[in-house]
């Protein structure tokens, strides 16, 4: 094991001590939070208005009941004709031209003309706006859910966040992770082959499986290290992204154990993808085809993810097929439906495949036509 | 005298595409790269294979180094099988070439140090060798740079000391010299000749006749994969310059006047 250690060593100090490679850790983390930041506050912002703002409206037979409530939001013009009005609300200029029947304020009949332009934020939220008004004149003789205090929606917030984050942690894990992975894979292995510094590696007593698990050890920890920074990145970015739906009380909903299982899963999952990403990157005469050879499998990786999403699976045997039992069972986590066989089987699995894909990788360093062939 | 390296009909073809067939107006599917190489080397000998591009020095070597299979034949280092005990001979052997190189973002003491790592040296003697080997090739001045910034000369001299980081007995260069200023081209030749002293024993691949006649006591011409010629440097250079004599060798066995 000394072997391994020693590979190990050399990677880290190879990746901490380059600038760049520290970079790019970090760099993706920093990105997501930003564009989800700025996203969230787009997505809040659209089609909105303040709510200090006063919608500009020409009103005919405006009833005397209504003017009250016409007063705060409104600030009402005075057009020569109909005509005029609504050629400025077609203009923008205007927001709403609000035609009443006679009488309406005595009658609450006949047809109500609002002119608006539904190109223009203030002018379409302004229609909903007197829609609304207009409509709580009419007092049903029912009410529903009436009572103040009384929870109506039996739907627990932890089950229903839990269902929520089910949907889509699966698919986040896999992708961060596999984007972690693609980061570090291709030069790692590749760049050393094309450099002819995995050669020099290869004369010395080092045994083939020892070279590629400290790979594959130090690589996993990298691609960690980004998935984690990522992690972070859409962490502190979702009560934006959400728009509050979603706020800090959730992380007590689940428990130490439920970490721990995350966590399992994900370190698991991050040595199946890394070492299948590595066989392609020790296949590859060079680091841009390991990029090449990579994004088949990536594009697979994630849409395991996916799949996660929307099978919620019955059978236990599911949870045998490595990454997509993974992704069932983060699903299960979340959704507080995991048993200890499902997690066993999909943490099994995928260390399982990990080994066997890390045995793979022993069996390309002793070939040289793998290694050696340009 | 004691048999540190022995050839036995060691063999290596490679395919050739159908594009080169062509090219070469065969429809032979393999090229023969060496064919059927037999000698000897004894301890304490630096014994020099000498031979044109092309001639299988260095896919010799590559198979003497463990970083490929011979296809036919055997080989055995200090009595172990480059094809059985790879693990044996990788442990008693270093090789220094062009193709082997060194990842230029770290410095020559780390370098130093992950090597040995892997050789499994002690870390008292790791200390001792890498003083000792600094100080004669001027790299102590320099051991905290990194590779990439250091002069093509210097960067030499690193691999160098790296290839013989666990003091093997059994040590191939290939080509040591190229591209090397006349003076560290003397520093390293001087270093070979102190080696031998220490009763290592030396490959010394080259085309450069005058390390030939400088260096070696016994000389492998190799031509087209097949040794046309074994000897002592003296009996060999007997009638004739070394130049010469591989000339006349060259002119017979391939029928062609230089």
């Amino acid at each position: 094991m000394r072997n391994v250690w020693t590979i190990i060593k050399k990677e880290f100090s190879r990746f901490f001590k380059d600038k760049r490679m520290v970079f790019t850790v970090i760099l993706p983390g920093l990105m997501i939070f930003l564009v989800y930041s700025l996203m969230g506050t787009v997505m809040e912002n659209v089609g909105k208005t303040d709510e200090d703002y006063k919608f500009t409206a020409y009103v005919t037979e405006m009833p005397e009941n209504l003017a009250a409530a016409f007063g705060n939001g409104f600030e009402l013009k005075e057009y020569s004709d109909a005509e005029a009005a609504k050629a400025d609300v077609e203009a923008g200029n205007l927001d709403l031209a609000i035609f009443f029947p006679e009488n309406f304020g005595q009658t609450l009949s006949g047809d109500v003309k609002i002119f608006y332009n539904s190109s223009k934020d203030n002018s379409n939220n302004g229609f909903i706006t007197v829609s609304g008004l207009l409509n709580s004149l009419i007092n049903p003789p029912f009410t529903i859910n009436a009572a103040d205090g009384v929870k109506f929606d039996l739907a627990g917030e932890k089950e229903w966040t839990g269902k929520m984050l089910a949907t889509f942690m699966p698919m986040l894990m896999f992708a961060l992770l596999a984007s972690g992975c693609v980061a570090v894979a291709p030069e790692a292995i590749a760049g050393e082959k094309e450099r002819g510094t995995m050669a020099t590696m290869l004369i010395t007593p080092i045994k083939r499986w020892q070279l590629a698990l400290g790979k594959i050890l130090s690589l996993a920890c990298f691609a960690l290290l980004s998935g984690l920074s990522s992690f972070i990145g859409v962490i502190l970015s979702l009560p934006k992204l959400m728009g509050g739906a979603i706020d800090g009380e959730v992380a007590t909903f689940y428990s130490a154990g439920d970490y721990f299982m995350v966590l399992g899963l994900i370190i698991s999952v991050v040595l199946v993808i890394i070492s299948a990403f590595s066989i392609m990157s020790t296949f590859a005469k060079s680091v841009k085809e390991a990029g090449t050879l990579i994004s088949p499998i990536m594009i697979i990786v994630i849409l395991l993810g996916v799949f996660a999403m929307f099978g919620s699976s019955t059978s236990t045997w599911l949870y045998v097929i490595p990454l997509m039992g993974s992704g069932l069972a983060m699903s299960a986590i979340m959704t507080f439906t995991i048993t200890p066989l499902a997690f066993v089987l999909a943490i099994a699995s995928n260390f399982v495949l990990a080994a066997l894909l890390i045995t793979a990788i022993s069996f390309m360093f002793k070939s040289e036509k793998i290694m050696f062939n340009r | 005298m004691e048999e540190i390296l022995k050839l036995e009909n060691l063999r290596k073809t490679f395919k050739i595409s159908r594009k080169q067939q062509r090219i070469n107006r065969t429809s032979d599917t393999v090229k023969v790269a060496v064919d059927n190489l037999s000698f000897t080397a004894y301890r304490g000998e630096i014994f020099g294979l000498l031979g044109p591009n092309g001639a299988g020095k260095t896919t010799t070597l590559r198979m003497l180094a463990t970083l490929i299979k011979p296809d036919g034949g055997n080989a055995y280092i200090s009595g172990h099988s480059i094809i059985s005990e790879e693990a044996e001979v990788r442990k008693n052997i270093g090789f220094l070439t062009s193709e082997l190189k060194l990842e230029d973002f770290f410095t020559p003491n780390y370098l130093f140090d992950f090597f040995s790592e892997l050789y499994d040296m002690e870390k008292s003697v790791r200390d001792a060798r890498k003083r000792e080997l600094f100080t004669k090739f001027g790299i102590d001045r320099f051991a905290e740079v990194k590779l990439a910034n250091l002069s093509t000369g210097m960067k030499q001299k690193v691999s160098l000391v790296i290839s013989i980081v666990h003091d093997p007995e059994f040590i191939i260069f290939d080509e040591p010299t190229n591209g090397l200023d006349v003076l560290t081209a003397k520093v390293v030749t001087d270093f070979l000749e102190e080696l031998k002293a220490q009763g290592k024993t030396i490959i010394l691949s080259t085309h450069i006749f005058s390390l030939v006649e400088k260096l070696c006591d016994r000389v492998g011409i190799i031509v087209d994969g097949r040794l046309i010629a074994l000897d002592t440097l003296e009996n060999i250079t007997k009638e004739n310059s070394l130049e010469n004599t591989f000339f006349d060798l060259y002119d017979k066995t391939c029928g062609e006047k230089l």
